[in-house]
């Protein structure tokens, strides 16, 4: 018991201790960064969606089919690290326009009096789970390449369909078991 | 030797801190934080006569004085709370919920281990109670540092620098009690001792002159209902989940 509250304590200083840490050069960055001229503005600072013609090709396998098709091995390399590049960029952009998202929402709600907490929480979660998929995104482009990642996401979609093909099936055969067994 | 450079040392920069503060009417500005001062200063001199003059008083004097500046240094961060949120009772609002649960989580804890040893409030040391009330302290401290960089609080350097100092001291001193042995002088009893010097240095630092709390700037936003900004929120964020979805599979 006690072996556990020294390790919970040494947990609470280490992380009080980073945290302040952080926010001592966030400020500083920040003091830094206002003495500074402002930077040029970078892919990252973008909060408009990409236009979805583009999107969708990002993650789409036509284009890799065609450039398969020339059986060049030096542009296939080119082409999907190029693709790669392309893809990272646009998960950053969608990051940052989450983020955009909450500094705007923080900003609003911090002076509103009747501000909710449960709301509140519930934002942080929707927020948390979209920082970790734009994570995991990042990741897997990372390892796989988004060609590869399309191809997934195509793949748990039809299984999707199929489970729920199924589940509607069996919903219905357990619905008419059960007329049968009623009474006539 | 060691002990009675960082004592030196300690009182030197407390007294120099104080004067600062008369000097530049920071003491008006901050009572709570100039009155803790003071009175680890008092307390240091108090303890040094203890100990020379009645050794067998000295335990209990030390123990009394180190939690009555805890219990100030928890006013200290009450203090950093209210002048802070002062004109955000949005962010005031959500930091007292997130504090009153945590309190309400420690109590339980604490009534738990209670039900399930007897006897563990004669077998717990004084050492062992001030680690378990600073680590609580410590976690509110996160919280509330947590909630201000959440809601983008802006801080003047005054405040940050009470809080940068407060919130290491806190932690350093969490740190240090969870391997101070309690008997002998090891790396730990230096720390320990150490960790208030390292606090003393940052708000010197921080607290040289009066420095304005820049004011929260007034939006249009302002204006608008509570339920629509949350609702606006939560709307765009759905939207970008739904993107995203759409971008992958597409």
């Amino acid at each position: 018991m006690m072996l556990m509250i020294e390790f919970s304590s040494l947990i609470a200083g280490a992380v009080l201790l980073l945290l302040l840490m952080a926010v001592a050069t966030k400020g500083w960055m920040a003091s830094r960064q206002l003495q500074e001229p402002a930077p040029v503005p970078s892919e990252e600072d973008a909060t408009e969606p990409c236009p979805e013609e583009f999107v969708s090709r990002i993650f789409s396998r036509a284009d890799w089919e065609f450039v398969r098709g020339l059986r060049a091995g030096s542009i296939e390399r080119l082409f999907q690290h190029e693709r790669k590049k392309v893809a990272l960029v646009w998960v950053r952009q969608n990051s940052a326009m989450v983020r955009k998202v909450i500094r705007e929402h923080a900003e609003a709600a911090r002076q509103s009096k009747n501000l909710e907490f449960s709301t509140e929480i519930n934002i942080l979660a929707q927020f948390l789970t979209l920082m970790a998929v734009c994570g995991t995104l990042s990741v897997a482009i990372r390892i796989a390449g988004p060609l590869w990642l399309g191809g997934l996401a195509h793949f748990a979609q039809r299984l999707s369909q199929q489970v729920t093909k199924l589940q509607e099936s069996f919903e219905v055969g357990a619905l008419e078991k059960a007329r049968g067994a009623g009474p006539a | 030797m060691l002990s009675q450079s960082i004592w030196w040392s300690s009182i030197a920069l407390e007294v120099f801190l104080l004067t600062r503060g008369v000097c530049g009417r920071l003491i008006f500005r901050y009572p709570v934080f100039y009155a803790y001062i003071f009175f680890v200063l008092s307390q240091s001199i108090l303890r040094s006569f203890i100990h020379r003059w009645n050794e067998q008083l000295y335990s209990s004097v030390y123990w009394t004085t180190e939690f009555l500046a805890l219990i100030l240094g928890c006013w200290i961060v009450f203090e950093i709370y209210r002048l802070a949120l002062a004109a955000y009772p949005g962010t005031a609002k959500m930091a007292r919920k997130i504090l009153l649960l945590l309190f309400v989580l420690a109590l339980a804890k604490a009534a738990a281990a209670l039900w399930s040893d007897p006897h563990l409030l004669t077998d717990t040391t004084a050492l062992q109670i001030e680690r378990a009330l600073r680590t609580v302290q410590a976690i509110s401290i996160v919280a509330l540092v947590t909630v201000f960089a959440s809601y983008s609080i802006p801080f003047g350097r005054n405040l940050r620098g009470i809080l940068l100092g407060y919130g290491l001291f806190v932690a350093e001193r969490v740190i240090c009690l969870t391997f101070v042995s309690g008997a002998g002088r090891d790396f730990w009893f230096y720390a320990y001792s150490a960790s208030y010097l390292v606090a003393l240095s940052l708000w010197l630092g921080h607290l040289w002159s009066y420095q304005i709390i820049p004011e929260a700037e007034s939006s249009v936003q302002l204006e608008r209902e509570y339920q629509m900004v949350a609702a606006a929120t939560q709307r765009r964020l759905q939207e970008t989940r739904g993107y995203l979805r759409k971008a992958v599979r597409s």
